[in-house]
C-alpha cells in the first residue's frame, strides 16, 4: 500500500515537474527582473541605508517577486480546474492528499531555487554581505516558500478565474511587498504604515531572511515561526477546500 | 468429506464472484441545493454488458457518472462496482467523463502513461498497455504530439484511451462521441465493442440513439434524476408506437400505432379507396427518446 502511494506520488511529481517546465515564462522572468531590479536600486538604498543598503535591496527584491509567484503556484492549480484534469484525476486511485503534494512538491522546488539563486546573485554580483550559515539560510527559504505555496493554493481554491486570481496575486503582492518593507524600508515608511507592518507577512520574510544572512539566528527563527504559522493556516483552509473539488459538479 | 466440501464451497464462492453484477447501483439521491440530480436513481451492470444510458440533458447521467466514479458522494442510495463500494474500486473503474479533461501540454503518450501508472501499471506491462490501446484507438500517428495541437476528435479519443488504457473492468463513458467525425466514431465504438467482448461493463451515456443499435447496447432511459426505463432494446421500444403510412390518390395519412402490421390490416379491410402506396415503421430509438423529452 506503501509502495503504492509512493508510486503515484513519484508520477505525479514528475508529471507536474514537465507540466511547470513546459510553462516556464513566469518563473523566467520572476528571476530575470529582480536581478535586474537589484541592480539599478542597489546605488540608491546604499545611499538610504549606508549599513544595509544591498542587503536591502536583495532581500526586498527576493520577497517581492517571490510574493508576485504566488500567481505561479494559484495557477498551477487553476489551471487543473479550467482543464477539468483535477476531478479526472480525484476518479483515479491517487488520493486528494497525493494528488496535492504531487502538484505542490515540483512548485515548491522551483520558489526555493528562485529564491536560491537571487541570493546566489545578491552576494556574488550586488555584494550582500552573507555571514549566516547556510542551513540558517536554507531553512528560512523553504519556510517563505511553503508559506507562499499555502497562501498560493488557498487562493486559487476561493478564486473563479484566472482573471480574479491575476487581479488578487497582483494587488495582494504589491501591498503585502510594500507594507512589508520590501519596496522602501521600514524605518522610512510613516509611522501608520510602520504600525500595520507585522500585520503582513512580508515584514516576517524580509526580518527572517535579513536575519539569516545577518546570521542572527534568535531573529530568523521567531520570525520564521510566524510563516509557519501563516502557512499551517493558509494549508488547512486550502485542503477543506481542495478536498470539496474546488465545489460540486452537477449535469 | 470435508475436502469434498471445501471444494464445492469454493466453487459455489468462485460461480457467484462470476455472477455478481459488475455494477450495482441502487436508490441513488443526490441534489444540488433543491435540484434533485439524481431521485431513487437504480442501475444494474452485468459484467460485458453494454448499458445505454440515455435521456434528456439534466436528467442525472453525468451526475451518476461522477457518483459512480467517486467524484461526488451520494446523499443516499448504494453503489457496489464488483462488490466493493467505489473509493475501494477505483482501480477498477474507467471514465471519460463529458468534457475532454486532458492536459494540452503533454503528448497522448505521456497521458497514458500517467493515468496507467496511477492504475497500477508498470514498465513493460504499462508499455503494451499503452500500444494495445493506442492501436485499438487509432492513436499511433500523433502519440507525441501535444494534445493541444490536436483535432477535437483525436483529443475525444485520447481520453477515452485514458479511461481504458489500464483495462478496467468497468467504464463509465459520458458522450463520448459528442461532436466528432464518422471516423472518430466508428474506431471509438469498435475499442467500446472490443473491450466488452473481454468482459468489461461499459455504461455509455449519449445523445446519439443509433450508436445503441450498433453496439448491441441494453437501454436505460433516465429522466429527473431516474431510470424510468430500462431494459433490451426491444422491450424497451415495445410500448412506443411505429407508424403506419398510406398513401392514396389525393392524401397521405399518416397513424402512429404500437402494431404497425394489425393496424394496417384493420385499415385495409376498414377501406374502400384505392391505396397507392404503403409504409410500415417499426418505433426506432429516436421515437424512445423522443417520446422521454416529450413526456418531459
Amino acid at each position: 500500500m506503501r509502495t503504492d502511494t509512493a508510486r503515484r506520488l513519484a508520477l505525479l511529481v514528475r508529471h507536474n515537474t514537465v507540466l511547470r517546465l513546459r510553462d516556464p515564462g513566469h518563473l523566467v522572468s520572476y528571476l530575470v527582473m529582480p536581478m535586474v531590479l537589484m541592480l539599478v536600486f542597489s546605488p540608491l538604498y546604499q545611499a538610504a541605508l549606508p549599513d544595509g543598503g544591498r542587503a536591502q535591496a536583495v532581500i526586498g527584491m527576493l520577497v517581492m517577486f517571490s510574493v508576485l509567484s504566488l500567481s505561479v503556484v494559484g495557477t498551477a492549480l487553476l489551471t487543473e480546474r479550467t482543464w477539468r484534469t483535477w476531478n479526472r484525476l480525484r476518479a483515479s486511485p491517487a488520493s486528494v492528499v497525493e494528488m496535492l503534494v504531487g502538484k505542490a512538491l515540483p512548485v515548491f522546488v522551483l520558489l526555493v531555487l528562485q529564491q536560491g539563486l537571487l541570493l546566489l546573485f545578491g552576494s556574488r554580483v550586488v555584494g550582500m554581505p552573507v555571514t549566516g550559515t547556510f542551513a540558517l539560510i536554507l531553512l528560512s527559504v523553504c519556510v517563505w516558500s511553503f508559506a507562499l505555496l499555502a497562501v498560493g493554493v488557498a487562493l486559487a481554491g476561493f478564486v473563479r478565474s484566472h482573471g480574479e486570481l491575476a487581479a488578487v496575486s497582483d494587488v495582494g503582492a504589491l501591498a503585502v511587498s510594500a507594507l512589508g518593507g520590501a519596496l522602501a524600508p521600514i524605518s522610512m515608511m510613516p509611522a501608520w504604515a510602520q504600525a500595520l507592518a507585522p500585520l503582513s507577512p512580508g515584514h516576517w520574510a524580509m526580518a527572517m531572511l535579513g536575519a539569516a544572512v545577518a546570521g542572527d539566528t534568535g531573529t530568523a527563527l521567531r520570525a520564521a515561526l510566524v510563516l509557519v504559522l501563516v502557512g499551517v493556516a493558509a494549508g488547512a483552509l486550502a485542503c477543506v477546500r481542495v478536498n470539496r473539488g474546488f465545489g460540486d459538479l452537477r449535469g | 468429506m470435508a475436502l469434498v466440501y471445501s471444494v464445492y464451497f469454493v466453487c459455489v464462492r468462485c460461480i457467484e464472484r462470476l455472477m455478481e453484477n459488475m455494477l450495482e447501483a441502487l436508490c441513488l439521491d443526490r441534489a444540488f441545493g433543491s435540484v434533485h440530480a439524481l431521485d431513487q436513481f437504480t442501475l444494474v451492470a452485468e459484467s460485458g454488458e453494454i448499458v445505454g444510458l440515455v435521456g434528456h440533458n439534466g436528467a442525472g447521467k453525468t451526475t451518476f457518472a461522477n457518483v459512480v466514479s467517486g467524484i461526488l458522494r451520494p446523499d443516499g442510495g448504494r453503489i457496489r462496482v464488483n462488490g466493493k463500494a467505489p473509493r475501494a474500486a477505483r482501480r477498477l473503474l474507467g471514465l471519460a467523463p463529458q468534457h475532454l479533461a486532458l492536459y494540452p501540454t503533454v503528448t497522448p503518450r505521456e497521458t497514458l502513461r500517467l493515468f496507467g501508472g496511477l492504475y497500477g501499471l508498470r514498465r513493460r506491462d504499462l508499455a503494451l498497455a499503452i500500444d494495445e490501446t493506442a492501436e485499438s484507438l487509432r492513436l499511433t500517428g500523433f502519440l507525441d504530439r501535444r494534445v493541444g495541437v490536436l483535432s477535437g476528435g483525436q483529443q475525444r479519443r485520447v481520453q477515452a484511451a485514458a479511461a481504458m488504457v489500464h483495462r478496467p473492468s468497468l467504464l463509465l463513458l459520458d458522450e463520448p462521441t459528442a461532436g466528432v467525425d464518422p471516423g472518430t466514431r466508428r474506431s471509438l465504438l469498435e475499442a467500446v465493442r472490443a473491450r466488452a467482448e473481454q468482459g468489461t461493463a461499459v455504461v455509455y451515456t449519449t445523445h446519439y440513439l443509433p450508436e445503441l443499435t450498433e453496439l448491441g447496447a441494453s437501454i436505460a432511459v433516465a429522466r429527473h434524476g431516474r431510470v424510468i426505463a430500462r431494459g433490451g432494446a426491444s422491450e424497451v421500444l415495445g410500448d412506443l408506437p411505429g407508424e403506419v403510412r398510406l398513401s392514396f390518390d389525393d392524401e397521405e395519412v399518416r397513424v402512429p400505432t404500437t402494431d404497425p402490421a394489425a393496424t394496417l390490416a384493420r385499415i385495409l379491410t376498414s377501406t374502400a379507396r384505392p391505396v397507392r402506396g404503403v409504409d410500415l415503421r417499426q418505433p426506432t430509438l429516436d421515437d424512445l427518446y423522443r417520446a422521454v423529452a416529450h413526456a418531459d
